[in-house]
C-alpha cells in the first residue's frame, strides 16, 4: 500500500534531531571545516544522540528512520553527518552480517559514553577505482588471510579502533575486520581534501596484515559486500538531501533581501525559478532515498534503487550548490558565508563510496 | 509507515491496464497518421474485457487509494497511447459536479464536458482571456462571444465548460464559466488541431458567435474555484508525459544495451560507458519524477482532491514531469542515432508526443511560478 506517512515515533525522532543538528552542529560546521578537524565536544555531542549505538541494538535499526535522521544531520553539516554515518556503517555491517562471536566482541565497543570511531574502508587511492573491483587483496592460507593494499578516504581514520576492509579474496569482494593496532596497519597523515575537510579523510595501508579467518565478516559464511555499498549510497543520498535543503534555506532570505536593478533578486524569474527547482529536486531526492531505505528495511535487494537514489542526489546536490553560489554572487565565493563550503562539500559527497550507512 | 509496495488490487488494475495498453500500441501509428479520426467509444478489441476503471470502483477499498490507483492505471494507459475506451469524465463535468447546483448537476453532470480556456492570445496567462459574456435581462439569457482553441476532448465530448469574462463590475470584468453544449446556436466547431505529436489526442478549436445560453448554464464559480480542478489533473498529465518518456527509455535501453545486457547498478558512475551512464541518469530522473507524482497523489488521497490542498505539490509534479519528459525523450533519440528517426519504430513518435507535456495543463514556467511564490511568500503581483 503506497504511503509516504511517517509514524509519530519517526516524526518525533526527526524533529528532535533537527533541533539538535541546527542548534549544536550547524554553528560548529564552518569552524570545523577551517580547522580540518571536529572538536571532541562536538563528537561527544554527536555521540549523545545515541544514533550510532542504536544500530547495534536488536531491532534498533531502521533504514527509513536512519535516512530521516541523516537528512537532518546533513542539513546542519554534511561533514558532521558523516562523522555519525561512518561508524554507523561499521556497526551496521557487523550487526547485520557479522557472526554471533563478532557481534559479541565488537558491538560492545560502541556502548561507551565517548565518541567511538570505526569505518568501512571501501575506496582506494587510484583514479581508476571502481566499486566492483578492489586492488586490496586478501590471500587465504589455511586459517588466516594476509591482507595487502591501500585504502583511501577513510573517515576519521586516525580515531578509528577498527576498520572493515573491503578486499578481493578468491576472486570476489569480501570484508575483513582489522584492528587499527594490528601489525602492518599504518594510518597515513590526512593530505587534506576539497571538501568534508573535518572528516580527516586519510589513507590506511595494510602491509601483509595477518587476519585470522575469525575476523572475516560473517566468518565461514562470508558476507554480501554489495549490501554495505548499497547502504552507503542511500546514506550519502540522505545527507545530500539535507545539504541541498540547507542551501535552499540559506538562499531564500538572501535573495529576498538583496536588491539588484531596482527589485529583490528573488522577484526575478531567473532566480525564482532556480529556487523552485531546488525545492522540487530536494524533495525528489528525499523520496528516492526513502524508497531505497524502504527496500532495505523490507529485506529486498536495493542495489538498483540505491544506485539511482545516489545518481540522482549526486547530480542534483551539485547543481543546487552551484545555483546557490550563483544567486549569492561574490558573497557566495567568500568564506564568510557557508555557500562555498557547501559547494565543495556537494562535489565531495557525490563521488564517495562506502562511508555512510543506513 | 512509509511503504512503496502496491497492493494486490493495485497490481491487478495495473495488469489489466497494461494488457489494454499493449493492444492500444498496435493502433499508435494509425492514429498518428489519421489525426482527424476520433477513436471509437470502445474498441472491439477490448469487448468483453473488464474496464480497469470499473474494476477500480469495485475494489477501491483494497487499493492504495482511489486517486493513486487511478494514476497507476493512467500511466499504463498512456504507454499504449491510443485509449481503448473513451474516458467517462473530463475536466468540465468534474467542475459541474463539484461546483454546480443540484439542478446543474442533474442537467449536465452526466455529460462529457471539456474545459475551454485557451484562446489565441491567452494560454499560460488566463487573465488575457478576451471571450465575453453579457446578460440579456429580457430573455434571461447570456450571450457569449469567444474563440477557443486547443480544447482537449472537445471532438468527442458533449460540450464544454467555457471560461469567459463577464460584464464589468467595479472596474473589473470577472471570470465566468458556462456550460456550452454541442448544437447550441452560435457554436461553430472548427475541427481537430494539427499538432506535432499526440495526434490521437482529441484536440479541437471552436468559435462562439452571439451564442445564447439560458441562465441555468452559468456556473457559480470564480476563477480560483475553476482552477482547483487542475490540482488533480496536473500530476496525472505529468504522469502521462512521463509514461511516454518511459516507453522511449525502455526502447532505448533494449536497443542500446541488448535485451540480456542489463544496466550495471554496482559500478561507480565514472567507469560506465557513456551510453550506460546516460541511461542510468535518465532512469534516475524517471524514478525521481514518478515518486514526486506519487507523493502528490498520496497527499491528494489523504487531504482531499477538490479543496486545493495540493496546489503546490501538483505544480511540482507537473514541473518535474514536463522537464523529465523533454529531457528523457531528447536524449534517448540522440543516443539511438539515425535509426531512431525511422517511422519503422515508435521512438520518433514518442519524441514528438512527449514535448507538449511541459506546455499544456500548466506550462513548466507557470508551475515554477506557483512553487516559487509559495516558497518565497510572494503574491502574484510580487512575482510574475
Amino acid at each position: 500500500m503506497i504511503t509516504f506517512e511517517l509514524s509519530e515515533e519517526q516524526q518525533i525522532a526527526q524533529s528532535t534531531i533537527r533541533e539538535f543538528a541546527q542548534n549544536v552542529l550547524r554553528p560548529a560546521a564552518q569552524r570545523a571545516d577551517a580547522d580540518g578537524k571536529i572538536e571532541q565536544k562536538e563528537l561527544d555531542a554527536i555521540w549523545s544522540t545515541e544514533i550510532v549505538q542504536a544500530q547495534a541494538a536488536e531491532d534498533g535499526r531502521s533504514p527509513i528512520l536512519n535516512v530521516l535522521l541523516l537528512e537532518e544531520l546533513g542539513a546542519a553539516d554534511a561533514t558532521l553527518a558523516l562523522a555519525v554515518a561512518a561508524p554507523m556503517a561499521f556497526v551496521q555491517a557487523i550487526a547485520d552480517q557479522g557472526s554471533a562471536k563478532q557481534r559479541q566482541a565488537l558491538l560492545a565497543l560502541f556502548t561507551t559514553p565517548k565518541y567511538q570511531a570505526a569505518a568501512v574502508a571501501v575506496m582506494e587511492p587510484s583514479f581508476r577505482f571502481d566499486a566492483g573491483h578492489f586492488d586490496t587483496k586478501a590471500d587465504r592460507k589455511g586459517d588466516a588471510y594476509t591482507l595487502s593494499g591501500v585504502k583511501g578516504f577513510v573517515p576519521m581514520a586516525s580515531h578509528c579502533s577498527h576498520f572493515l576492509v573491503i578486499a578481493e579474496s578468491d576472486g570476489a569482494a569480501d570484508a575483513f575486520i582489522v584492528a587499527r593496532e594490528s601489525p602492518g596497519v599504518t594510518v597515513r597523515k590526512p593530505k587534506g581534501t576539497l571538501g568534508l575537510c573535518a572528516l580527516e579523510l586519510a589513507e590506511v595501508s595494510f602491509e601483509s596484515v595477518a587476519v585470522p579467518s575469525a575476523m572475516r565478516l560473517g566468518e565461514h559464511n562470508g558476507c554480501d559486500v554489495q549490501k554495505i555499498i548499497d547502504s552507503a549510497r542511500v546514506g550519502l543520498s540522505a545527507i545530500a538531501t539535507g545539504l541541498g535543503r540547507s542551501v535552499l534555506d540559506y538562499v531564500i532570505p538572501y535573495t529576498k533581501e538583496r536588491v539588484v536593478h531596482g527589485s529583490a533578486l528573488a522577484r526575478k524569474q531567473a532566480i525564482a525559478f532556480r529556487i523552485a527547482d531546488m525545492h522540487i529536486e530536494v524533495e525528489a531526492m528525499r523520496w528516492m532515498s526513502w524508497r531505497a531505505a524502504w527496500e532495505m528495511e523490507t529485506a529486498q535487494n536495493a542495489t538498483r534503487s540505491a544506485q539511482l537514489a545516489y545518481t540522482y542526489a549526486a547530480e542534483q546536490v551539485m547543481s543546487i550548490a552551484d545555483e546557490g553560489m550563483q544567486a549569492f554572487g561574490g558573497h557566495g565565493f567568500v568564506r564568510a558565508h557557508p555557500i562555498e563550503m557547501w559547494y565543495r562539500n556537494a562535489r565531495s559527497i557525490s563521488v564517495l563510496e562506502g562511508i555512510a550507512g543506513v | 509507515m512509509v511503504d512503496f509496495s502496491l497492493t494486490d488490487a493495485d497490481k491487478r488494475l495495473v495488469a489489466l491496464a497494461r494488457e489494454e495498453a499493449a493492444i492500444g500500441l498496435t493502433y499508435s501509428r494509425y492514429y498518428d497518421k489519421h489525426e482527424d479520426e476520433i477513436e471509437p467509444k470502445v474498441f472491439p478489441d477490448v469487448a468483453g474485457r473488464p474496464d480497469p476503471l470499473e474494476v477500480l470502483d469495485e475494489i477501491e477499498g483494497e487499493t492504495s487509494g482511489r486517486v493513486i490507483a487511478e494514476l497507476l492505471v493512467l500511466m499504463e494507459t498512456a504507454r499504449g497511447d491510443v485509449r481503448m475506451r473513451r474516458i467517462k469524465h473530463h475536466l468540465g463535468d468534474k467542475i459541474v459536479n463539484y461546483a454546480g447546483t443540484e439542478k446543474q448537476r442533474e442537467l449536465f453532470g452526466h455529460k462529457l464536458l471539456s474545459i475551454a480556456m485557451t484562446e489565441p492570445g491567452a494560454g499560460s496567462d488566463p487573465s488575457m482571456i478576451r471571450g465575453s459574456a453579457r446578460y440579456d435581462a429580457a430573455t434571461d439569457e447570456w450571450i457569449l462571444n469567444a474563440e477557443k482553441i486547443y480544447c482537449s476532448a472537445f471532438g468527442a465530448s458533449d460540450g464544454a465548460v467555457v471560461l469567459v469574462r463577464g460584464p464589468e463590475e467595479k472596474g473589473v470584468r470577472p471570470f465566468m464559466a458556462f456550460v456550452v453544449e454541442k448544437g447550441a446556436q452560435g457554436l461553430t466547431e472548427l475541427g481537430q488541431v494539427r499538432k506535432m505529436g499526440i495526434r490521437s489526442w482529441d484536440t479541437a478549436d471552436f468559435v462562439l458567435q452571439d451564442c445564447r445560453l439560458p441562465s441555468i448554464n452559468k456556473l457559480d464559480v470564480d476563477f480560483k474555484k475553476t482552477m482547483i480542478v487542475f490540482n488533480g489533473t496536473r500530476p496525472g498529465v505529468a504522469a502521462m508525459g512521463l509514461s511516454i518518456a518511459g516507453s522511449l527509455l525502455d526502447f532505448a535501453r533494449s536497443k542500446l544495451m541488448g535485451d540480456d545486457q542489463a544496466l550495471n547498478y554496482v559500478r561507480v558512475a565514472k567507469t560506465r560507458s557513456a551510453v550506460e551512464d546516460r541511461l542510468i541518469r535518465l532512469e534516475a530522473l524517471y524514478e525521481a519524477t514518478l515518486l514526486t507524482i506519487l507523493r502528490c497523489k498520496w497527499l491528494e488521497h489523504r487531504d482531499g482532491t477538490t479543496n486545493g490542498a495540493t496546489k503546490v505539490e501538483a505544480a511540482m509534479a507537473k514541473a518535474l514531469g514536463g522537464e523529465a519528459a523533454r529531457k528523457i525523450t531528447q536524449e534517448c533519440v540522440e543516443m539511438l542515432g539515425p535509426e531512431g528517426l525511422s517511422e519503422e519504430y515508435l521512438a520518433e513518435k514518442w519524441f514528438r508526443d512527449a514535448r507538449i507535456f511541459d506546455i499544456f495543463e500548466g506550462a513548466g514556467d507557470v508551475n515554477r511560478l506557483i512553487v516559487a511564490r509559495w516558497l518565497l511568500n510572494y503574491s502574484q503581483k510580487e512575482l510574475n
